[in-house]
């Protein structure tokens, strides 16, 4: 039931552009997540970060370009097939369902476990055991994203950062090997942020897992990720290590209008 | 995700009203008993029309279709004209025959959603009421058919057969479909209760609650649509063998759009996404109406049938009822019956806890079946047995 250790295949995005209705929204972006790292996607607000996640996760159909993971080209597939090869999401805005903690996180379990409509309406001993397996490692996912004490509470019950917490356990109980976050901590405050950065970085050195971040916060980013990716407009503008990112020309222009200074936080409006 | 004690406690808190319905028979007449084998078989159907509409947000108008292919499906299957099959195989098939009617619809079921599902199925009603009037053969037309007793290894749940008497009771078909129904609703609450608790239930919640979530978390959106179509009908096809029994008639003009709503209508008073909710609605909606036509006359500004004047009779006074009923059910509790009890059970709690310890033995808990509007008194009325 533990995640395999072997590392995750790259993943690999070549050309993807997106056009709606006369915008641009993604235009030819290339960019590979190496196995095992944080690849971090930054950019002004409407930049098409989004959207990239949106391609990535099979919700939206590219116009042109592919998106690889290994051999699988998930440009072709639907998002639960996506999802069953191991690459898990958050949203932006909160998106959760109905229900307990537990609830939302066994959903997260949903492409591991087996069990169809005539086992489980007979309450098959197959059915209950494993109803039962993944409830347990379901637990221990909320201990480890420090929502142990809230398992059986509904989550419209929880507060914002509790809510965006869960998001996040449920997308780490589909074991996945491709993880992506839109905005994490946006909207939480200090100690929040400093509990979710922990738990992403302690998820991806035991895990193992890749890690595509999507995030505003200045700080976090260049604490977590390996490489970082920047796109403004649709365009991927730059590509490097958060140090030379940093101090990229074509970065200060995009988040600075012009002008020099340090690249500080900019809050996501969301 | 409850520990075994609390699983245990629950199960001994559904103790009582098994016990109760298992023993009614023995206390109610005839007229009592037909009252509660049409609401068992509405529960069932209900149920089936909960899952898809109230936990999988699928509106459905066509739930009387599937009533319709069930009950239709029974009687040709074991009547004559027809297979003749033995009554308990071509019950089954019924069921299954209902689940592929389902099934058949898929394409439609799987990809269109909500509302316009719902007026996608109001094609189903109409259809299936065209198709029972027009193929005589197998429908008996207008004047519908006479439905087969069922028979299960030499006992019928009829009046045929070598008479029966327990304690002293004799049981006619009444007792006899009492104690099929009540299999038949304990089959589909277990069953149904599982498959809400268990890995198919919480997708199709979640597919209500956002597609996309649903899908990017590994479900198959379309075929979990489609599945909920196929598991709604074939619980309304149990329900329709069910009604068939019951009714000993089955004539097209009961399997009509009024019945949809009808169904609806229980769903939705009993409390969306509830298993105890759905059949609390169902008897709330079968029963009712028809202890309001037989009492009608003790009501005030109501007419004695036949009686003429300005009043207005039974019928419209019945309707009136349970129309207020139902109006100021939606408006004092919103999340329907199921909700109302356990709001009530909660304030119960609150109160006993406030009121010192409970001291010995296990508080009654109030369990989640207890089922408000059920018309039991038995103590008051004496039994009669009525031919
Ligand atoms: N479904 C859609 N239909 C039409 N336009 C869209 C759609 N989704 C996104 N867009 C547009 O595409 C552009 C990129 O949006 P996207 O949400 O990807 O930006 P973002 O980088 O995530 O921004 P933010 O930081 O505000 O979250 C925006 O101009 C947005 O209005
Ligand atoms: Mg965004």
């Amino acid at each position: 039931m533990t995640a395999a250790p072997a590392a995750p295949p790259a993943l690999d995005v070549r050309g993807v552009t997106v056009r709606f209705a006369g915008l641009l929204a993604l235009d030819d972006v290339s960019f590979t997540v190496a196995p095992g790292t944080v690849h971090a996607v930054i950019g002004p607000n409407g930049a098409g970060k989004s959207t990239c996640f949106n391609v990535l996760s099979g919700l939206y159909r590219p116009t042109a370009g592919t998106v690889r993971l290994g051999a699988a080209e998930l440009t072709r597939l639907a998002p639960h097939r996506i999802a069953a090869l191991g690459v898990a999401r958050t949203f932006q805005n909160i998106v959760t369902t109905r229900g307990t903690v537990a609830d939302n996180l066994m959903l997260g379990r949903h492409a591991l476990s087996r069990a169809g409509f005539a086992a489980t309406a007979l309450r098959l001993p197959s059915a209950v055991r494993e109803q039962r397996a993944h409830l347990a490692r379901a637990r221990e996912i909320a201990e480890l994203t420090g929502l142990g004490a809230h398992f059986d509470t509904p989550v419209a019950l929880l507060p914002y950062g509790d809510r965006k917490r869960v998001e996040l356990a449920r997308a780490l109980c589909l074991e996945p090997r491709v993880l992506l976050l839109d905005e994490p901590v946006a909207g939480m405050n200090a100690a929040e942020r400093t509990r979710t950065t922990e738990v992403v970085r302690e998820i991806r050195a035991e895990l193992g897992l890749s890690v595509v971040l999507v995030e505003h916060d200045m700080g976090l980013v260049m604490r977590l990720a390996d490489d970082v990716t920047v796109l403004d407009f649709g365009r991927a503008v730059a590509h490097g290590t958060p140090d030379e990112v940093r101090r990229d020309p074509e970065v200060l222009r995009a988040y600075l209008g012009t002008g020099t200074g340090t690249g500080t936080a900019k809050e996501g409006a969301a | 995700m409850s520990d075994p004690r609390s699983v245990l406690r629950r199960r001994a808190a559904l103790l009582p009203p098994v016990l109760l319905l298992c023993a009614l028979p023995f206390y109610l007449d005839a007229f009592w008993l037909r009252i509660g084998l049409f609401s068992m078989a509405a529960a069932v159907g209900a149920v089936g029309l909960g899952l898809l509409s109230g936990t999988a947000g699928q509106l459905s108008l066509g739930h009387a279709f599937f009533l319709a292919v069930g009950a239709y499906g029974y009687v040709w299957l074991a009547g004559e004209p027809g297979p003749g099959l033995p009554p308990a195989v071509a019950a089954v098939l019924a069921v299954l025959l209902a689940g592929a009617a389902g099934g058949l619809f898929s394409p439609v079921a799987g990809r269109v959603k909500g509302i316009y599902l719902g007026v996608a199925t109001l094609a189903l009603v109409f259809l299936g009421h065209h198709v029972l009037l027009t193929a005589d053969s197998v429908t008996g037309g207008f004047n519908g058919r006479s439905v087969p007793p069922l028979e299960v290894g030499g006992f019928a749940f009829a009046d045929s057969g070598p008479e029966l008497t327990v304690l002293g009771v004799p049981f006619g078909a009444e007792e006899r479909l009492w104690y099929l129904g009540l299999a038949l609703f304990a089959l589909t609450w277990f069953t149904a209760r599982g498959l809400l608790r268990g890995r198919p239930g919480r997708a199709l919640a979640a597919l209500s609650d956002s597609e996309t979530a649903a899908s990017v978390m590994g479900v198959h959106v379309a075929r979990y649509r489609s599945a909920a179509f196929v598991v709604s009908s074939m619980y309304a096809g149990l329900a329709g063998v069910l009604l068939a029994l019951s009714f000993r008639r089955v004539v097209p003009d009961y399997f009509s759009l009024a019945l949809s709503v009808d169904y609806l209508a229980m769903i939705v008073i009993g409390g969306l996404g509830s298993v105890a909710g759905a059949s609390a609605g169902a008897v709330f909606v079968t029963a009712l109406p028809l202890l309001m036509t037989r009492y009608a006359d003790q009501l005030p500004l109501v007419a004695t049938p036949g009686s003429g004047g300005g009043a207005i009779g039974p019928t419209e006074a019945s309707r009136y009822l349970y129309g207020a009923a139902i109006v100021v059910i939606l408006l004092r509790a919103p999340d329907g019956l199921h909700g109302l009890a356990r709001r009530a059970g909660a304030r119960l709690r609150r109160r006993r806890r406030a009121t010192g310890p409970p001291g010995t033995g296990a508080a009654p808990i109030p369990a989640a079946g207890t089922d408000p509007t059920d018309p039991t008194d038995p103590a008051a009325r004496a039994k009669e047995h009525t031919p």
